[in-house]
């Protein structure tokens, strides 16, 4: 099984060649191959469906913030686990995320600057979620509120609505 | 290197300002080893490293089939204060476990594992028969006598303590071994087989069945108080 | 599939590629020459010798066992990392966690039974390679080292496999280590000491699940794996794989 020295060029191995251009070994070697990137590739898919999960265990992305009685004529309200405002105005309700639009910080109401301001890089934005100033590229998303059934409000997170649109009640 | 057979000649040019990359001489046939060896050597790529991934192909394979037909347990939350009966180690030390049913913790659970292990690391070390020499090749009386006293000794103390699945296997190769000390011509190949093993061989099968048999009873055999069970007539293991 | 390139099959001109040659430097190993360098000069494969008596490749030489072993430590290492993205080691988590394996994650079950499949044959695998080292007579001068750091790979596999036994946190995995500690208690002057340090307390709880799966993650397979160089390295300079033809041993 030791085989002579042999000089340094691959040798081509041609023997047998077909008109088509593939010897057997040369077939079965890409067979081989092929095969063998399927599993891989096989592998790399279940892998990855494997490391996705299919059930979180994260705050619930639609919620119940209590009757609108709750909240006084004309307020910003934060709630800080929604990461949310609800805000109150002589139109209606509207809610506002409390996420700043550059890079995610949560925001702060500012009642005697009548701001929402971000503490990481000085965004500025009104209530309504217009941008003042700062480097925050977009305004603050309006998510859609609704009233349920028995009178409470809804959010829902995955439901970015015009920032013109309000809950009248 | 070893004195060889083969001498080698350099075919090439070895001019070190010309051609600086060097390795090693590889005669043909051999390598340099810790003795010399004339069998025939064959280069690790590709022999080696393709049959090496051809048993990681064939074991992928063997474990993904049967992962995909046997579940692995899970039972009840774990709770401190409801010990299942029995409750058994893994099934590795299910022997060990089956010993401490006979012997004291200390004994079963520090002492034997302890003597097993150093025996087996000091095998090596003993280096008494090194030819590997057939039990019965030399002063069989006398082996006989020895080897009679020992298992008759260790019969006794088995059975004051009521080791059984120790004894059993035991007295099976004490009759073996008894078995192959009267071969002559004309026997078996099996008495002839049994005749030429050296005492290591026997002390190590001895050693392997009772692990054997001490495993299987312990994974089968034994239900709740660690009682005796069949395990055709009761769901155990 | 057929080429029409002079160079031959897919493989052959991927070969051909610059970026391929820059990584794999020495070219296809058709050349006793570069074969020898494609062992010898890689990082991974030295551990091997660069040329193996041709009798120990046989199956019926080692039927693999120790090849075995390694490829096991393997699977069981791949299959054990992605475990642990979805494993808590704490109180009762870890459970929830065994059911959110067997319940909601994809291939959660097949990837455990592949985990436990591959545990279960390593210690059987492991057991058996020691058996047919000595029965072949592998342990003999100049390999006594060699076969003393196999006696203690062999007990850092049993460790692995007991430190692993308690992760599930159910009452099998308890109740098992319960009893498995208590044996340790046994060891006279410093059995109750070693208990206690390797429980993290007095009794099985969370301490010992965390220090379990510290055991089992981390410190038990990099001294593993140490040792496993150690064992290849040694079989590559004490002279490759022992063949009975060429060393009587004991018996079969």
């Amino acid at each position: 099984m030791n085989e002579p020295l042999k000089p340094e060029k691959a040798p081509a191995g041609h023997g047998g060649q077909t008109k088509s251009g593939a010897t057997r070994r040369e077939f079965l070697s890409d067979v081989a191959t092929g095969a063998l990137g399927i599993a891989g590739l096989g592998s790399m898919v279940v892998t990855y469906r494997y490391l996705s999960p299919n059930v979180l265990f994260e705050p619930p992305t639609t919620f119940r913030a209590g009757i609108p009685d709750l909240y006084p004529q004309n307020s910003v309200t934060i709630l800080p686990e929604q990461q949310v405002y609800i805000v109150r105005t002589d139109s209606g309700f509207y809610a506002v995320s409390a996420v700043c639009t550059h890079l995610g910080c949560i925001t702060q109401w500012k009642p005697e600057l009548n701001q929402i301001a971000c503490p990481c890089h000085g965004s500025k934005f009104q209530q309504d979620g217009t941008k003042i100033e700062g480097p925050a590229p977009r305004p603050l998303p309006h998510f859609a509120i609704t009233l349920t059934g028995d009178g409470q409000l809804q959010v829902d997170k995955l439901e970015i609505v015009n920032s013109s649109q309000v809950l009248k009640v | 290197m070893p004195d060889l057979e083969n001498k080698y000649e350099a075919g090439i040019s070895s001019n070190a300002k010309k051609d600086p990359v060097r390795v090693v001489f590889v005669t043909k046939k051999t390598s340099a080893k810790v003795t010399g060896d004339t069998s025939p050597q064959v280069m690790s790529y590709p022999h080696l490293l393709m049959r090496e991934s051809i048993a990681f192909m064939v074991l992928v394979i063997a474990l993904v089939g049967a992962a995909l037909f046997w579940d692995a347990p899970l039972e009840q939350l774990a709770n401190p204060l409801l010990t299942p009966n029995p409750a058994k180690a893994p099934w590795y030390f299910l022997g060990l476990q089956e010993l401490l049913h006979y012997f004291p913790p200390l004994v079963a659970g520090i002492i034997i594992p302890t003597l097993v292990v150093v025996s087996i690391v000091v095998i090596p070390y003993f280096n008494v028969n090194v030819q590997g020499k057939p039990l019965w090749s030399e002063n069989r009386k006398r082996n006989l006598l020895i080897i009679g006293g020992v298992l008759i000794v260790l019969g006794i103390l088995l059975v004051l303590t009521d080791a059984w699945t120790v004894l059993a296997p035991t007295a099976l190769i004490g009759l073996l071994i008894i078995y192959s000390y009267f071969s002559v011509e004309g026997t078996g190949a099996f008495q002839k087989y049994l005749a030429a093993r050296p005492l290591s061989w026997w002390v190590m099968t001895w050693f392997i069945l009772v692990a054997v048999v001490l495993t299987v009873v312990g994974t089968y055999f034994r239900g709740p108080g660690w009682s005796w069970v069949w395990p055709w007539r009761s769901h155990v293991g | 599939m057929a080429n029409t390139s002079s160079a031959g099959g897919t493989l052959e001109r991927l070969r051909a590629t610059r970026v391929w040659k820059s990584v794999f430097r020495r070219g296809p190993a058709r050349t006793n020459r570069t074969r020898s360098l494609a062992v010898f000069g890689n990082i991974f494969l030295h551990f091997l010798p660069v040329k193996v008596r041709e009798k120990s490749l046989a199956v019926r030489a080692s039927y693999y066992l120790g090849s075995l072993s390694f490829l096991l430590f393997i699977v069981l290492a791949i299959t054990g990392v992605l475990l642990m993205f979805y494993y808590h080691p704490a109180v009762p988590q870890a459970y929830r966690d065994m059911k959110d394996l067997r319940f909601v994650v994809s291939n959660g079950v097949f990837l455990r039974n592949l985990h436990r499949v591959a545990a279960q044959l390593m210690v059987l695998v492991v057991f058996w390679h020691m058996f047919h080292v000595f029965y072949r007579g592998g342990y003999k001068p100049p390999h006594e080292f060699n076969w003393v750091v196999g006696v203690v790979l062999l007990i850092v596999t049993l460790f692995l496999s007991y430190t692993g036994y308690l992760l599930p946190w159910d009452q099998l995995a308890f109740w098992a280590i319960t009893v498995g500690t208590n044996i340790i208690s046994a060891m006279p002057v410093v059995g109750k000491q070693i208990r206690f340090v390797s429980l993290g307390g007095n009794v099985v709880g969370e301490n010992a699940l965390l220090r379990f799966y510290v055991l089992h993650c981390v410190v038990l397979p990099l001294i593993a794996i140490v040792f496993i160089a150690i064992h290849f390295w040694r079989v590559q300079k004490d002279g490759g794989l022992t063949v009975r033809e060429d060393n009587a041993g004991p018996g079969k």
